[in-house]
């Protein structure tokens, strides 16, 4: 600290260089900010962010699902041009869509894999049809089916099918692809999906990305939106894309949006409020420099400890709490005067401003032990930039500022305030009352005390939610809150579990109980069905018997149909499809979301859409069960919600240790009961006041509420601190004064702005914040000062 | 039937000769030939006097059949959108094609649709029978290139596809016929013989037809 006077002395005599060094400090933040924003692995996985799973249903939605197969799915629909142009525009989408890795299913109703079907798979279909389950193929079957086809080679059309009756005159690769078709699938105009009033060109598309990644989802729609906008330039189609994936993107976005605005207003408004209160062009360039370098030295240490990437929630929380470093500087300029060097300044803040880093860092601490990877994120950034923050203001700031600003004790308005504020009655039997009555409005106001449905606060509106739910009856897409699942060792014995409830299932549907479901084994039968079909498969012999008296006096070549028979005996020897050799075909894709392999295990899903009543699925379920498969009915939203409740427990846990361990930091700093007493009053009763505010105002707390009030305990325990460490001098209470009310006003600024944002998370945040900013500093103004000092400004004249 | 051959010879040098005439737009002489035609007039024609129902024979050849199949039926027009295909022989199909979409009725079967953007060799048809029927020209003409071929007592209307998918299917739409009456559509597939639609007095004469030559040969010639 004194080891290079000269260079100290230099600083003082030339506010030149000090303007350089603070402008060059500040480029090298930037420089490394962009840096950082370049290299930073940004992860949008929410289970990062939640806790690990304990109960079944807990690990299916973690490790499984991604929440389940509906929330991938996106609905799109073209409207605003005729019909038939809304076809194009839908084949075009379709078109470019489908080759995109990013969509594991684009669909829009047309010619249904008929193409894709590979051909090495071809004689599979007839394994994988159930045409001839409930009669095996026989010269009857055969003869019809080659009339039908006589009729095809007679019809305007023949050029479509003729290349297909040789190989398969029972033309079985139509009947799967229309059997692969989305159960409940919409009506179809010009061989697209249209919705029931033929307006709207419809199409369902799946992300490879799960609903929890929103990174992932803002590619896909951005995508979709892209291509689109490009394909429709100049034309009057408009496309409106929903689902889970488009509305947290959409809310994402409004949220950034709205996040930025309010961010702009502020920095115009703090900007100003620090010249006003400095009267000083470089204070708000100085001001900024701790708290630039916090993020920065936070975002770094998260990234070098944490490879597998920042979750962009710590990011988000991070930065509203380190929102404390702020006032720190503050402090520090406005004890700055002429006749006191700037170290000796921060010197003499020091003892305070350590106290609250330190007992706000051991706090966040406990994050690291909760178990949960965002929150231990959480705890290291904070942590971090709390540090710099406070090891920048003690060591690099005082070389900075000017040394010999006007006193601000000297100001006559400061002093009048001052006064006024000595004149009220000191509050100390009414907190007492205060603290009870909060307590009782806590216990015993109306209402849930918390919500566990973190989509709560992020709400779509509600025309969305309209176009969704209408969306979703049109194309029959599958529930986003309900899946059945299996789970057993093996594939066949999931595969075999799923279907064997098809008639229950279908029964449903036939009952109007279910609009549809979808289920892996549509599309590959388990491999003892597939042998089953196999064994009453016709040999060879048998086959061109069969086709010889089918052909008898038919119109058809003898040998037309040699390729055919080819066909059924390669099926008749095949070994059974597996997963493994669907892999690059379209069914795969189809498959993929519906069936997921282990090693150790397989779990098969049946999406369900349209369900009325979900104990008609669950009792199936449970007479489904037994010791080798689990068949259960996933509500993925209990799932979710009890994961946010285990979440909440961790939180709270942390913060009462987190409580016990500050109060012990600043027992031990301060040494003194009175004095521990003096600063933590303010604080904790601050804390109590805001969730009796909020209870009585009705609002259902949520983990960002928890969020906002460490922050507020944070600034409550730094302002306490700062006006006891003020002690018995006037002209210093002045200057801490002037300084929090400085801080106050900042922080009021930013969290008022952002209680009146229309976006919940937002104001949840912002209205914590904000009310114990005000309730921290009428209290610590109240409680915190020394008794003496008050005495002693009492027996002063006024001004 | 043995005169054939010889009297088809002479009709095609004849209609190469009346082709070059056209081209050439040199006006034929108006005492020994008729005047040629153009879109309209034969448009004109079958709109006026067309019959609203004729009846048709088809033959369809391909590999994996023993003979030709030979079709008959009616074509119909029920009204102005509407163009209905019924096969009464040897198999019982009425295809209904109605704005952009066809329906196809087999006996004992449910009936199917599809969207003719699908199947272009359908689109062709209705395109072609439709505006031929309507009589407007400026609607075929958004769809096709028109040229127009021969005399009023032969006459041939070629339609072109101008959509890059159907021509992918269908090279050209040829029609031919007499006066107010059309004899035969002949679709040209890019791949493959030309399938031809015998219809009217063609078809009643085709009644006995076996062979794609045959046919052919009915469809190109007009009887004196």
């Amino acid at each position: 600290m004194s080891g290079r006077p000269g260079f100290r002395e230099r600083l003082l005599q030339r506010p030149g260089l000090r303007l350089t060094l603070a402008v060059a400090w500040l480029l090298a933040l930037l420089a490394l900010g962009w840096i950082a924003s370049a290299r930073l692995e940004f992860s949008g996985d929410l289970r990062r962010f939640l806790p690990d799973a304990r109960t079944p249903e807990q690990r299916l939605l973690m490790e499984e699902l991604g929440d389940g197969p509906g929330s991938r799915l996106l609905m799109l629909a073209i409207s605003g041009e005729t019909p038939d142009a809304l076809a194009d525009r839908s084949r075009a989408l379709h078109d470019a869509l489908a080759g995109d890795p990013r969509f594991t299913l684009v669909t829009n109703g047309g010619e249904a894999g008929l193409d894709a079907f590979p051909q090495d798979l071809l004689p599979y279909r007839y394994l994988l049809t159930s045409s001839f389950d409930a009669a095996p193929l026989d010269a009857d079957t055969l003869r019809e089916a080659l009339d039908a086809r006589l009729q095809d080679l007679g019809s305007p059309a023949a050029g479509l099918v003729e290349p297909l009756i040789p190989s398969d005159p029972t033309l079985e690769v139509l009947a799967l692809a229309e059997a692969w078709q989305p159960a409940g699938a919409p009506q179809r105009l010009h061989d697209v999906w249209f919705d029931k009033a033929g307006t709207q060109a419809l199409l369902l598309v799946e992300t490879r990305a799960a609903g929890f990644d929103p990174t992932g989802q803002l590619d896909a729609v951005g995508t979709i939106r892209d291509t689109f906008a490009t394909q429709a330039a100049g034309s009057t189609a408009t496309l409106d894309v929903v689902g889970p994936g488009a509305f947290s993107v959409d809310i994402g976005g409004r949220t950034q949006a709205e996040a930025q605005r309010i961010g702009m207003v502020d920095t115009i408004g703090l900007i100003l409020l620090l010249l006003v209160a400095y009267r000083s062009w470089k204070m708000p360039l100085l001001g900024v420099l701790p708290l630039a370098s916090a993020g920065i030295a936070g975002l770094t240490a998260v990234a070098l400890l944490f490879p597998g990437g920042v979750h962009g929630i710590t990011i988000a929380f991070g930065f509203t709490l380190i929102g404390v470093v702020q006032d720190y500087p503050i402090h520090f300029f406005s004890h700055q005067r002429a006749g006191l060097s700037p170290w000796r300044n921060v010197r003499g803040l020091w003892p305070a401003l350590s106290t609250g880093v330190v007992a706000t860092c051991i706090a966040y601490a406990t994050f690291l032990f909760s178990g949960v990877d965002g929150l231990r994120q959480l705890a290291v950034f904070t942590i971090f930039a709390l540090g710099i923050a406070a090891l920048t203001t003690r060591y690099l700031l005082p070389g900075l500022v000017d040394p010999s600003p006007p006193d601000l004790a000297d100001s006559p308005r400061l002093q009048r305030l001052w006064h006024r504020i000595e004149a009220l009655p000191r509050p100390k039997w009414s907190l007492a009352v205060l603290a009870l009555a909060a307590v009782a409005a806590i216990a015993w106001s109306p209402g849930a005390f918390w919500q566990n449905d973190l989509s709560k606060l992020t709400p779509v509106d509600p025309a969305s939610m309209q176009r969704d739910t209408e969306l979703r009856a049109e194309l029959g897409a599958p529930d986003v809150r309900y899946v059945l699942v299996a789970q057993a060792k093996g594939s066949d014995a999931v595969l075999d579990a799923t279907a064997a409830l098809r008639p229950a299932l279908d029964a449903l549907v036939a009952g109007g109980h279910l609009d549809g479901y979808d289920m892996a084994a549509r599309y590959l039968p388990a491999a003892d069905v597939q042998r089953a079909r196999q064994a009453v498969l016709p040999d060879t012999a048998t086959l061109r018997t069969m086709l010889a008296a089918a052909l008898a006096g038919s119109d058809f070549n003898e040998d037309a149909f040699e390729p055919f028979i080819e066909d059924v005996a390669r099926a008749k020897t095949a070994a059974p499809l597996t997963r493994a050799d669907l892999e690059g075909s379209p069914l795969a894709t189809a498959v993929s979301g519906l069936l997921l392999e282990h090693d150790d295990r397989s779990t098969a899903l049946v999406s369900l859409s349209g369900l009325d009543d979900p104990s008609d699925v669950e009792s199936l379920a449970a007479q489904a069960r037994t010791a080798a498969v689990d068949v259960r009915l996933l509500d993925m939203k209990a799932a979710s919600e009890s994961l946010v409740v285990e979440y909440r427990g961790r939180v709270l846990a942390a913060m009462a240790v987190a409580l016990v361990l500050l109060v012990a930091t600043v027992w031990i700093a301060l040494r003194s009961p009175r004095r521990v007493w003096r600063v933590l009053l303010p604080t904790l009763l601050t804390l109590l006041v805001i969730v009796a505010v909020l209870r009585l105002a009705g609002v259902e707390l949520t983990l960002f509420h928890l969020v906002a009030l460490i922050l507020a305990a944070g600034l409550g325990l730094d302002y306490a601190l700062f006006f006891e460490h003020a002690g018995d001098d006037r002209a210093d209470q002045i200057r801490t004064l002037h300084a929090i009310l400085v801080c106050s006003l900042m922080t009021l600024l930013v969290f008022s702005l952002l209680a009146l944002s229309s976006i919940p998370v937002l104001r949840a945040i912002g209205s914590t914040v904000a009310l114990g900013v005000l309730c921290n500093f009428v209290l610590s103004l109240l409680v915190a000062r020394q008794r003496a000092a008050i005495d002693a400004a009492r027996a002063e004249p006024l001004p | 039937m043995l005169a054939a051959p010889a009297w088809s010879a002479t009709q095609s040098a004849d209609g190469a000769q009346r082709a070059s005439q056209s081209r050439d737009r040199v006006p034929a002489p108006a005492a020994v030939a008729p005047r040629s035609v153009d879109a309209d007039w034969i448009l004109q024609r079958l709109t006026q006097h067309g019959a609203t129902a004729t009846p048709f024979v088809e033959l369809r050849v391909s590999s994996m059949l023993k003979r030709p199949l030979v079709l008959s039926g009616e074509y119909r027009r029920p009204d102005a959108g509407t163009l209905v295909r019924e096969v009464r022989a040897p198999y019982a199909e009425t295809t209904t094609i109605r704005g952009s979409e066809a329906t196809i009725a087999r006996a004992g079967r449910a009936a199917r649709t599809f969207s003719l953007a699908r199947v272009p060799e359908l689109a062709a048809l209705q395109g072609s029978f439709g505006a031929l029927l309507a009589g407007d020209r400026k609607a075929l003409e958004t769809v096709y290139a028109l040229e127009a071929d021969g005399v009023p007592a032969d006459w041939t209307l070629t339609l072109t596809p101008r959509d890059a998918r159907v021509a992918g299917r269908v090279t050209a739409i040829v029609l031919r016929g007499r006066d107010a009456e059309l004899r035969c559509i002949e679709t040209r597939p890019k791949q493959g013989d030309a399938q031809p639609t015998l219809l009217g007095s063609a078809a009643t004469a085709a009644a006995a037809v076996d062979s794609l030559e045959a046919a052919q040969r009915l469809c190109h010639d007009v009887p004196r």
